[in-house]
This record gives structure tokens, sequence and C-alpha cells, in this order.
């Protein structure tokens, strides 16, 4: 035999190990594996999870090392992941959202979770598998993309109404709304008669709304529909529910009972002076609303579901989750999956809820977290919430079309007809989104 | 006046006996030692300038999102400009500008009869280009990318009010400058400050200023002027609408496409790119005011010119090599300009300050659309290209002659 088709034989052999190493982990050995780790945490956040890292690489009984890296804000991480993703030179493990996750597939640049949760050896248990919120995993499943699970979740984040219960009471109201008639009545009322407490001279707003994709999607949701079909794999801007909500949210805006913000967090920042009665965000924002609101007319203020026409609030849960990249030995691969696990765990969920004041992805990490609730109300009273969440789509390209649904909403708030723009605004998605599975083999 | 015969019957004889230095044959030594002067700098540009160039051409005729799909040829290209006609319409509106200005200086040099004749024929050249111009452009954006095209004519808007601007300006400032006054290199300072502003923190304070709240110092200063408070970067409507639309509609015309002017939002930013680049011109321009001879100056004086005949007949023809320098790379700045487009840019107004950079981001970033950008970005090369040739038809010569 020549030395030519012997080192051919030798290539196959490990490339055929390669792929079934890629499809099998039971027999492989992650000991002694280096993991680097890109993510987006700085300040509070990143001691927490360099604590969470250390206590890692000092009990794992397997010698695995992680790296933890700051790598920048989200678009920088995906930016330079642009470049790398599919080289031996990307990460191990990266932060990324469903639909970022979604570009790197492009590439075959991910690896699908599905592989290492099926895996009697190296996934979890039926029992613990269980104590996830099931919607937050449903989140990266890729349905576009056959259902892959491109990353998996350590957290998420809930969108909540953030309200000023003073000046409710002071409006003669018992309480937040609790549907959107009860929304407008409140919120112009409070643009009629602005908060005692107020810090400012300005002039006071029911509602503020940021100009998002995701406010877009909550407001759906709220009155019962979605900005996506599973089914049919395509977008649904224009629903009969989504022509309700912004049809509400126009009316709202047409009485002035409502504006766009027009400064970075400049609603988080009015809220606190006591000028905007009500804004929308994320829950991950609450301490920074905390510091608004002492920083400013100090009142008391908590948070709920939206306003919603359906029975139950369905709320919009979001957050980046951590991918697995591909293109690294199965030993590199196996070491990055168990420190997903133990990242997922209890134990560093608790640590990583109090640290990041993100949501833990676990039900069980609750009953450790009694004492954070009792200090935190707000916290509490929006992990409430994640029992009925629901995501927006993990499609391809959705970040341009987020741009997209952000510029109709400015035309719809302006006054534009309703129906016709999200018409097109749906159109132009599903070209997009066609657009881009067509390059999907 | 005819030419000594001598001198042309002793040209050839001359040159047989000198050797020209190209022809003679240098050692191996000195050719090595030739190259390697030139390698570094061949090596820096072909790098970072030519193959960049040459890979975004390569990517251009691929499908590529994200990573390398089927040869696709020129499609790309025709997704972003149409079939290529209105295209080369546009480029031609071009030339027959660079045309019409040749017909007219031509003229003027040949007077006598060619004067009329001249004047007809550059008219009309400047009419074709002006139609060849409005019909490729028309023709670009119906078959084109909309996106791309509508932020191509931004580009041109952004271009054609900015860098008159920050010439006028930095000129005027320069002059000023150049006076004995006290304080003068403070005052050079204070304005060349904004050049060395990060662009990021610069657009955030304008962003602050040009807030639509009432309270902030942009509405605060309309306000004294009796004028309402505006939504400056939220505005998406045109300036000629926002000054004249009343007027317009009393009068039965509508504004629309380049009469109604660019949006408000992106007067601001243009009027942040003047803030930025007036400082940085202005010092160009005192480096070229001081290589003026001041004997011109004084002679003008004796003869009993004025202070501002002095500046528009020494001057200005004077620093025209400076201004050009200026024209041309403000020109190609604009073009080129993103950062603090992308900091100040708001989802309000529906895309009305998104220049062809822009959209180029957009394109590779959030669609993912490698081979897509890569074509946007060759075509804005070659716009690049083709409106500094003009430049050079336009002003380079005349430049060069001062």
């Amino acid at each position: 035999m020549s030395s030519i088709r012997i080192a051919l034989l030798a290539g196959l052999l490990v490339l055929g190990g390669h792929v079934l190493a890629r499809g099998d982990y039971e027999a492989v050995d992650p000991s002694g594996q280096t993991v680097v780790f890109w993510h987006q945490h700085g300040g509070v956040r990143e001691a927490g999870l360099e604590a969470i890292v250390a206590r890692f690489n000092t009990e794992n009984p397997y010698g695995i090392t992680v790296v933890a890296q700051y790598q920048g804000s989200y678009p920088e991480i995906f930016q330079k992941m642009l470049l790398l993703v599919g080289t031996p030179d990307a990460p191990n493990l990266v932060v990324a959202y469903q639909d970022q996750a979604a570009a790197y597939h492009f590439a075959d640049g991910l690896l699908d979770i599905r592989t290492f949760l099926a895996s009697e050896r190296w996934g979890f248990d039926p029992d613990d598998y269980a104590d996830f919120f099931a919607g937050f995993i449903a989140s990266d499943v890729n349905q576009v993309l056959g259902g892959q699970l491109l990353g998996f979740p350590p957290n998420r984040s809930v969108e909540v109404m953030y309200y000023n219960a003073d000046w409710i009471a002071e409006l003669g109201f018992d309480g937040p709304p609790r549907t959107p008639a009860e929304f407008e009545a409140q919120a112009c009322a409070a643009t009629e008669q602005p908060f005692s407490g107020s810090v400012t001279g300005a002039a006071s707003l029911g509602y503020e709304i940021t100009l998002d994709a995701s406010r877009f999607a909550s407001w759906t949701f709220a009155f019962g529909g979605d900005v996506f079909d599973a089914e049919t794999n395509r977008y649904t801007f224009d629903s009969a529910a989504a022509i309700e909500a912004l049809t509400f949210l126009q009316d709202l805006f047409a009485r002035g009972c409502g504006d766009i913000v027009t400064e970075r967090f400049g609603d988080q920042t009015n809220f606190g002076l006591g000028q905007t009665l009500f804004t929308v965000g994320s829950s991950s924002a609450l301490p920074f609303y905390e510091g608004a609101v002492e920083a400013g007319a100090a009142f008391v203020w908590s948070v709920a579901a939206l306003p919603h026409t359906t029975p139950a609030p369905l709320s919009n849960v979001y957050g980046a989750s951590v991918s697995i990249t591909a293109g690294h030995a199965p030993e590199a691969e196996l070491a990055t999956w168990l420190f997903v696990k133990a990242f997922t765990g209890r134990e560093a969920q608790a640590d990583w809820a109090r640290a990041s004041n993100y949501f833990p992805v676990r039900a069980s990490v609750a009953a450790e977290l009694e004492d954070y609730f009792a200090a935190n109300p707000a916290y509490a009273t929006a992990f409430e919430l994640l029992e009925h969440g629901v995501s927006e789509p993990a499609a391809p390209g959705y970040a341009f079309v987020r741009n997209l649904v952000a510029a109709e909403m400015a035309a719809i708030l302006d006054g534009a007809d309703v129906a016709s723009t999200l018409a097109r605004l749906n159109d132009e998605a599903n070209r997009i989104l066609i657009d881009q599975l067509a390059e999907i083999d | 006046m005819p030419r000594p015969a001598a001198n042309t019957a002793s040209a050839p004889a001359e040159r047989r006996a000198t050797p020209r230095p190209g022809r003679r044959r240098a050692p191996w030594g000195e050719w090595l030692i030739g190259y390697a002067f030139v390698l570094p700098a061949t090596l820096v540009i072909g790098v970072f300038g030519l193959f960049p160039i040459l890979y975004a051409l390569y990517m251009s005729v691929h499908r590529w999102r994200v990573r390398r799909g089927a040869f696709v040829g020129l499609e790309q290209f025709e997704r972003t400009v149409g079939d290529g006609g209105g295209f080369a319409l546009f480029l031609a509106g071009l030339a027959a500008v660079a045309l019409g200005h040749w017909l007219w200086t031509r003229a003027y040099t040949e007077r006598g009869g060619w004067l009329r004749a001249g004047q007809v024929a550059a008219a009309l050249t400047l009419v074709a280009a002006g139609v060849a111009l409005s019909v490729g452009f028309g023709s670009m954006q119906h078959a084109g990318d909309p996106r791309f095209v509508a932020g191509l004519g931004r580009t041109f808007f952004y271009g054609a009010i900015s860098v008159p601007l920050q010439i006028a300006i930095a000129l005027v400032v320069a002059a000023l400058l150049y006076q004995p006054i006290r304080g003068r290199p403070l005052y050079r300072m204070l304005f060349f400050l904004p050049y060395v502003t990060p662009a990021v923190a610069g657009a955030a304070v304008f962003r602050a200023i040009f807030s639509p709240r009432e309270e902030r110092l942009a509405n605060t200063l309309v306000g004294w002027l009796g004028i309402d408070p505006q939504r400056w970067l939220f505005e998406p409507r045109p300036v000629g609408h926002l000054l004249f639309g009343d007027l317009a509609a009393r009068l039965g015309i509508e504004l629309t496409g380049i009469w109604a002017g660019p949006s408000l939002a992106l007067l601001v930013i243009i009027l942040f790119g003047v803030w930025t680049y007036v400082g940085y011109n202005a010092v160009i321009f005192l480096a070229g005011l001081g290589a003026i001879p001041r004997e011109l100056y004084e002679a003008a004086e004796i003869d009993g010119a004025s202070g501002s005949q002095r500046f528009w007949a020494i001057t200005v023809p004077l620093l025209a090599p400076v201004t050009f320098y200026l024209t041309v790379l403000g020109f190609i700045g604009t073009f080129q300009a993103f950062t603090h487009l992308y900091v100040m840019r708001e989802s309000a107004v529906r895309g009305a300050v998104d220049t062809a950079s822009l959209v180029i981001f957009d394109t590779f970033y959030a669609l993912n659309d490698f081979g897509l950008a890569a074509a946007q970005s060759l075509v804005l090369f070659a716009v690049i290209l083709a409106v500094t040739l003009l430049q050079q038809r336009l002003f380079g010569r005349r430049a060069l002659r001062a």
C-alpha cells in the first residue's frame, strides 16, 4: 500500500471518528480540556459569573478549565463571531440571541444541543430536566431550522409594565390596569392630572413607548396573538390581534395620552421623576428603575403584566442563550456542554439570579431565592409571570426585521393606516425570511 | 514666429548622444535595492488597499451569507442597481456634467464665433446631464434595491450640503484666525477641538441638544425666536415641507423628492458634520494662507484694493489647490461617513437618515448578506470614484494652475 493511500485512509478514519463523535459523546473523555467562553457581562454580573466559573474550575472532576472572557456588547460579539464562526479560532461557548445563533448556523458553526440532552451519560435525568421552565428552552428551538436547539438558556427576562402606584391611587383607581381599557383610562387621567410628587415641571404623560419589536410583540401577545406562526414558519405581523393592539396604541397616542421615548432610557428617567405613569420594558431593568425612582420622586412603584384581553397574561420572555460552537475536538465540545450543564444547575442558577437580577431557568430555584424575593418584591412579582411566558421568533434575519417593525410602529403611531402598514410590514418580513431560508441546505 | 531650425535638427542627435536613464541596464544589486525600498509600501498597499477591494469583488459575485455559496455572476449588482442601464445612465450624467463644463470653458477660451455656439452646446449638454442623472437614478430606484438607492440619494444630499458649508465656514474662520488677534492659538485649538473629539461622544451631545423635549437647548433657542418646539432627530419630514409646506399647499404645489430637501433629522446630522470638520479644514487653510506671498497683498494694498477685494482676488484664487484638496477629501469623507450617523439615527425617522454606508452595514450585519453588501460597497466605490473624477475635471486643473 502506497504512503498516499495510507495517509488517505488515516485521514478518513480521523474524519469518520470526528463525525461519529459529533453525534455520540458517550465514550468521549473531556478531561483536561480548556473552554473559552465569550460573554457580554460587565460589572457585578461579570463578578458573579467569574465566581461561578471559578467554582466549576475547582470542583469539576474532569479538570476542565473554563476561561470566561468579556468581549464587548452583544453586537460586538456578533460582529467578531461572524468572522470566526466555523473556524477553530471561534470560542467554545458564546452568548447569542436566537437570531444570531441562526446566523451562525449558515456556516454550520453551532452544535445542536439536543445531542447532549439525548445522551444517557451526559444529559439531564428526566426529573432534573422537568425542573426547567419549558417555555425558556422552547424559545431556543429554531423552528425554521428543523427544530434544532442552537442555544441553551442560562437566564431569561420578561417584559413587564412598570407603574407608579402612588399616582394611580391619587387618580382614584384601585390598582394597576388589567385590561387595555383600564390602561387607557389611567394613562389619559395621568396626562390630565400630574403626579403630586413629580420633581419635574414638564407636562405629565400616561405612557412612554420605545419603538422596538419586543414592545410590538408584547402588545400583540397581550391581545391574544403572535408575531410568528410556528406551523407555517412565517411572520404574522398583520394578524387580527396585532392590528387590534396597534390600533389601541394609535388611539392612545392620538388622544395625547402616550408618546415615544426620545432619549436613551428616557422612559426610565421620566418614570423616576414622576412625569410618566406607565412604561413597558425588560425585568432586567428593575435595578435601574429602582435607582431612577430613588434619585427622582421617591414614590411607591411596582411591576405587573401588560394589560391583556386574554384570560391569563401572556408575557414576552426573552434573553440571550449560550451556544456551543462547532469545529473543535469532541472532547472540548463535551467539556463545554458540561460547563453549560453546571451553569444551569440549581446552585449556580441561584447565585447567578442574585448577581445578575435575571430570572433563573429552573422553577425549583425559587425556593432558594425566598430572601431575595422578600428584599425585591417587584422581582418576585415579575417571576410569577414566567409561568405564561411566550417568545419572539428565533428566525435568521430577525435583527433586520426588528428594525422594520420599529420603523412601522413609528409610522402607525404617527397616524398611518394600521392594517395596510402591518400588511406591508408582514410581506417584507416574510420576503426576507424566505430569502434567508433559501440559503440553508 | 518660425521656430529655430537648429533646435529641431539637434534634438534627435541629443537624444542619441544622451542615453535615457530607463534604458540603462542596471546591475542586479541596484535592482534588488530598488525593489527592497518599494516592497514595504507595496505590501501595505497590496494587503490593506488592493486585497480588500479584490476580495469584495470576489464576494460580490457569490451568494455569501456568512459562508460562501454559489457563483452568481452579476446578480448582486442587479439586485443593487437594476440591470445596469440606470447606473450607466447615472454615470453618463456625471460625465455629461464634466463635458458641459469643458464646453463652457472652451467657449470662453476660444471666444469669437465659438462663444455662442459653445454656450449653447454646454447648456444642452448640462440639460442632458440633468435628464440622465434623474432618469438613471429613477431607474435604479425602480429596478434595484430601493433602500440602497435612496441611501445613495441621501448621501448626495449629505455631501452637497455639508461639504460647501464646511469649506465656506472654514475659509472665513481661517481668514479671521490669520489676523493678528489676541489669543489666536487658543481660538485655533477651540476650533480644532471638535475634530479630535470622539465621534460617538460628540454625537451623544448632539442627541441631547437636539432632543424633541421642549426644555432642551435647540428647542429653547427656537422658542426664543417664536418657533414651536421641533422633533429634530425624530423628524422624518423633509425640511421643504416643514418650511414651505403650508405655502406650497396653498399654491397647489407638491414638494417631493429633491425639491423637498433632506429630512430635518438629516439636516441636524449634517450640522454635526459641519461642526466636526470646520476646525480641521480651517487648520489646512491656515497652512495655505501662510504660503501666499505677502508681497501680493502689499502690492494690492498700494493699488488701493480693499480688504474684501484682496480676499476675493488674492486669497480665494491662491487657496484653490487647498480648497480642491479639502473638497475632494470632504466628499469622500461624507460618502463614507458612518459613526455619527449610526449613533444619531432613530427608528422614528423610518430610515430618513440612512445613507449608503448605513444601508451597507445593515445588509452585512442585520441581513447577514455579505455578497449583496459587497456589491453595494463596490457600487458606492464606483460612485465615489466618478464624483472624484468629476471634481478633478471641474476644479482640479484650475486649482493646479493656481
